[in-house]
């Protein structure tokens, strides 16, 4: 699966040049740390988790936290590192990282947005452009990150779960995946604005085999269930495509939401 | 090594923020170096693993996942066709197979990946014109920086992976030729190069004018002189007339206490004296070139330069005579005082002060 985006600058003209945009995803140095070690987190974009790191960006980020049993402490970074920020482990359990980037514009002439609208499973989206007779329109859209990591520290607790971090588009496991018995599905819930989205793909990969990818549609409840059968690091995914309201230079408006963690044995 | 590179990272981060807002910049930057005789060289620098890891995974193998820099290189060496699938150079739309060596280098700070610097080498084809660039083995936007060597200022685009890079011109491009600016700049240094710093050549005009105290005398004389130094001073920049200056320099200061003490002698103007001021004006323009030549003609208004420059000579001199008409009046210049008080003996200075020059200025 080959998604492309559009997203590139020109230093002197300012012209928008398309450019792609591809999964974004937390990438911690280690995800079981000990406490009272420091963990670099990584942030990486690309696809089909191979990646390219992305430095820390003060114009680029919203919000970059991560909540443990006592709290949401920022992220600490220095501008252009990688790893992207900095973390201290205080205690043992299990710990949220997240990361919520500023939106960027993005313009993809129409056959390239249809086929992403396709791709991502934004079925909705391109049954209203046809609606409206916009299937032959360039797509000019502000996409905006809404990654998560779950790192666990100490010895298992399947008490301690994931936490909402009040991004606009957010994937939450809800079952601490590092305390999952053997065949248990992991259920993941996917809110839009606080609320369960229902009707959206959510896609699963796992670092060892990313191109055989696990897909689901949210019901209802906003909830999808993977049997997550092979160890290593795991990308839950979902893009979510909205109208964008008052935006004078797009007309859509994207969240893209991820969450990784990794599991150490086979289920 | 670490300090280095995030450095450059964030420079690149916090440029392009200021121009283009909010884009996933990653951190692998290019940069290509367009040098004079023809050859380019281009530098990748860009995340090891994360560029193995790609190389990897196209050739359908599971990742090493090693961190050892000296084992990424080797990696990268064994991959090397691999690599060139994504990457275009081309000049004018023919793609060429640069020379490539890869470098991998530790960082001292053990949780940032070591970094890959892939090196590009190769000449430019005879008559390109236009230089393009594909890079395939990057998600995130990067920078691609483009300098002709020698040049300060380098042409910088942001590109996506995959994406191909407007075309970049292999001629550097020509400052921009300000003549009006060109010409008042070398009508200065002409002018200068006479009043204050040319104290031989305004003794040698003070001669002129002292011969006679009589319009005419200086005008035909000035006209000789002025048509003499131009023609020299031409042929000398364009290289026609090549003279040393250790035999111009001795003989622009006899120059000067020939007139002077022929001044003594003479009290009018005569068709020979003028034939005697052409020639040594022939010998003045040969020092004006020299002079010039150390100033530096601009190439682009090389013309425009050598022109203002004897118009700037020529402004001087003329400053010099007005000023000395000024000061002795051309109505004195009949009385018998004038010549005894002033034409002898400041034509007697001038001839001292001159062969005083010739002997110094001898080799």
């Amino acid at each position: 699966m080959f998604r492309l985006k559009a997203l590139t600058i020109a230093t002197v003209a300012l012209i928008a040049v398309p450019l792609s945009a591809h999964d974004m995803w937390i990438e911690p140095t280690t995800f079981s740390p000990e406490a009272g070690t420091i963990v670099g987190v990584r942030l990486r974009v690309g696809q089909d988790l191979l990646g390219d790191p992305l430095g820390y960006d003060p114009a680029l980020i919203n919000q970059f936290v991560f909540e443990d049993a006592a709290g949401r402490k920022p992220v600490v970074g220095r501008a252009g590192s990688d790893p992207a920020g900095l973390l201290r482990v205080a205690m043992p359990g299990l710990l949220v990282i997240g990361y919520r980037s500023n939106p960027s514009a993005v313009e993809l002439p129409a056959d390239k947005f249809n086929q992403y609208l396709k791709e991502e499973g934004l079925d909705a989206v391109a049954a209203l452009r046809a609606r409206r007779n916009e299937t032959s329109a360039k797509g000019r859209e502000l996409f905006s990150r809404c990654a998560k990591s779950l790192v666990f520290s100490g010895p298992t607790n399947s008490a301690q779960r994931d936490r909402t971090l009040g991004f606009t588009l957010e994937l939450v496991a809800e079952r601490n995946p590092y305390a999952i018995a053997n065949s248990q599905d992991v259920p993941f819930r996917l809110t839009y604005e606080s609320r369960p989205l229902p009707g959206a793909l959510v896609v699963a990969m796992n670092r060892f085999n990313p191109t055989e990818k696990l897909t689901a549609r949210t019901d209802n409840d906003g909830r999808v269930r993977f049997k997550l059968k092979q160890d290593g690091m795991w990308l839950i995914k979902a893009v979510h495509m909205v109208p964008a309201a008052g935006a004078a230079n797009a007309d859509w408006a994207s969240y893209w939401a991820s969450l990784t963690f990794e599991l150490k044995k086979p289920l | 090594m670490a300090i280095k590179w995030s450095c450059c990272v964030a420079a690149v981060i916090v440029a392009s923020s200021a121009v283009a807002g909010a884009h996933e910049i990653g951190t692998t930057r290019v940069s290509v170096v367009l040098e004079g005789d023809r050859r380019y060289t281009i530098e990748i620098v860009t995340d090891a693993a994360a560029l193995v890891e790609k190389l990897e995974a196209s050739t359908g193998r599971r990742s090493s996942s090693d961190k050892d820099a000296a084992r990424q290189r080797a990696v990268l060496e064994t991959l090397d066709e691999i690599f060139r699938r994504r990457l275009t150079v081309a000049f004018d739309g023919s793609t060429v197979r640069p020379a490539i060596e890869y470098f991998v280098a530790a960082q001292a700070d053990a949780s940032s990946s070591p970094v890959a610097t892939v090196r590009l080498t190769g000449v430019t084809p005879p008559g390109a014109h236009a230089f393009t660039w594909t890079y395939g083995w990057t998600f995130a936007s990067y920078a691609l920086v483009v300098r002709h060597d020698g040049q300060e200022n380098p042409a910088t685009q942001w590109l996506e992976g995959s994406q191909t890079s407007a075309p970049f011109a292999l001629v550097a491009p020509a400052p921009a030729v300000d003549r009006f600016g060109t010409a008042r700049r070398y009508m200065i240094l002409g002018f200068t190069h006479i009043v204050p710093y040319g104290f031989d050549h305004v003794l040698f005009v003070l001669g002129i004018f002292l011969l006679s105290g009589r319009v005419r005398s200086v005008l035909w004389q000035v006209s000789a002189f002025t048509l003499a130094h131009s023609i020299t001073l031409g042929l000398s920049m364009y290289g026609v007339v090549t003279v040393s200056p250790a035999l111009v320099e001795p003989m622009i200061a006899f120059s000067i206490a020939y007139v002077a003490i022929e001044n003594m002698f003479l009290s009018e103007l005569r068709s020979w004296r003028v034939a005697l001021v052409f020639a040594f004006g022939l010998l003045h323009g040969l020092g004006f070139a020299g002079a010039l030549k150390e100033l530096g003609l601009p190439r682009s208004d090389f013309f425009t330069a050598l022109l203002t420059f004897n118009a700037g000579v020529e402004a001087g001199q003329l400053a010099v005579i007005t000023a000395a008409f000024v000061l002795v009046g051309w109505r004195c210049g009949g009385a018998d005082w004038y010549r005894r008080r002033v034409v002898i003996p400041a034509s007697l200075a001038i001839a001292c002060t001159a062969l005083y020059w010739t002997v110094q200025r001898l080799p």
